[in-house]
């Protein structure tokens, strides 16, 4: 299991959506830095900043080939993300769930 | 009536029949809170909570197959059935050093409540304040989403 810091710093880096766009892009297939940047809206600098930040929190890896320095996704991060959406999406579902039930009870102590 | 509007973070819309404050109350209310409160398998058989922006809360889930598990946190923004931000946490195992927050827009309209849940690891003050930024826009976005809820009929 990733140390818990790990799991914050891929929380707050996909809390960007411009670092989710260039997850998604990624998903598809490793890039360099100029075929992620091409689509986006936003400076060559910024897309490399955003890539600093995937890189520090393990959602990618970059190829040290100095020429093409492709990105590719790490999908093990992914993955401990995703489990720790399930289970807590899981958790709270149940529970929200059981409200509907308990709400009507209220309202109908208020008009009591 | 649900949806899960985002894959990428844990974001949770539902819509209810009933006004805000009553929906506040199963929150803020430790006796209603554990009514609800829990898994599937589980009960809450305990919660304290000391409402209030720095006080805290506990509670404990428990099952047959897994006994007591103990949680809880501190409230960092509470806006009476509007806004309700706190920090959850496990007490022991292995989730027990990841720091959570959770926060819960409350948006009202004729007698139906839509309640937009929001939970995601954070580790520093920066980092949940940068995170915050990121995710205040998006809920403006699922705000116009959500009032589309209103005309559906509770599940």
């Amino acid at each position: 299991m990733h140390p818990p810091d790990a799991l914050s710093a891929a929380f707050s880096a996909l809390a960007d959506p411009t670092r989710r766009a260039i997850v998604a892009r990624l998903s598809e297939g490793e890039a360099t830095v100029n075929e992620i940047a091409a689509p986006l809206p936003i400076s060559l600098p910024a897309v490399s900043r955003h890539l600093k930040v995937l890189e520090e929190a393990g959602l990618i890896t970059r190829s040290r080939d100095a020429q093409r320095r492709p990105c590719r996704l790490e999908p093990r991060a992914l993955k401990d993300v995703d489990d720790w959406l399930d289970r807590y999406r899981r958790f709270w579902s149940r529970g929200f769930d059981r409200m509907d039930a308990i709400l009507e009870e209220l309202k109908r102590e208020e008009t009591r | 009536m649900s949806a899960t509007l985002a894959d990428d973070e844990l974001l949770i819309v539902r819509s209810f029949d009933a006004p805000a404050a009553l929906l506040f109350r199963l929150w803020s209310e430790p006796e209603h809170f554990r009514r609800w409160m829990g898994p599937e398998g589980f009960d809450c058989p305990h919660a304290e909570i000391d409402f209030r922006v720095g006080g805290g809360w506990r509670a404990v889930i428990r099952s047959e197959a897994e006994g007591e598990n103990w949680f809880g946190g501190t409230y960092r923004e509470i806006e009476p059935d509007h806004r309700l931000v706190f920090t959850f946490a496990w007490d022991t195992g292995p989730a027990a050093e990841v720091e959570t927050l959770v926060t819960i827009v409350f948006r009202e309209e004729g007698g139906r409540t839509v309640q937009i849940f929001h939970q995601a690891p954070f580790r520093s003050v920066e980092r949940r304040d940068s995170h915050v930024e990121g995710w205040s826009s998006a809920f403006d976005k699922q705000q116009a989403y959500a009032e589309g809820f209103k005309g559906e009929t509770a599940a």
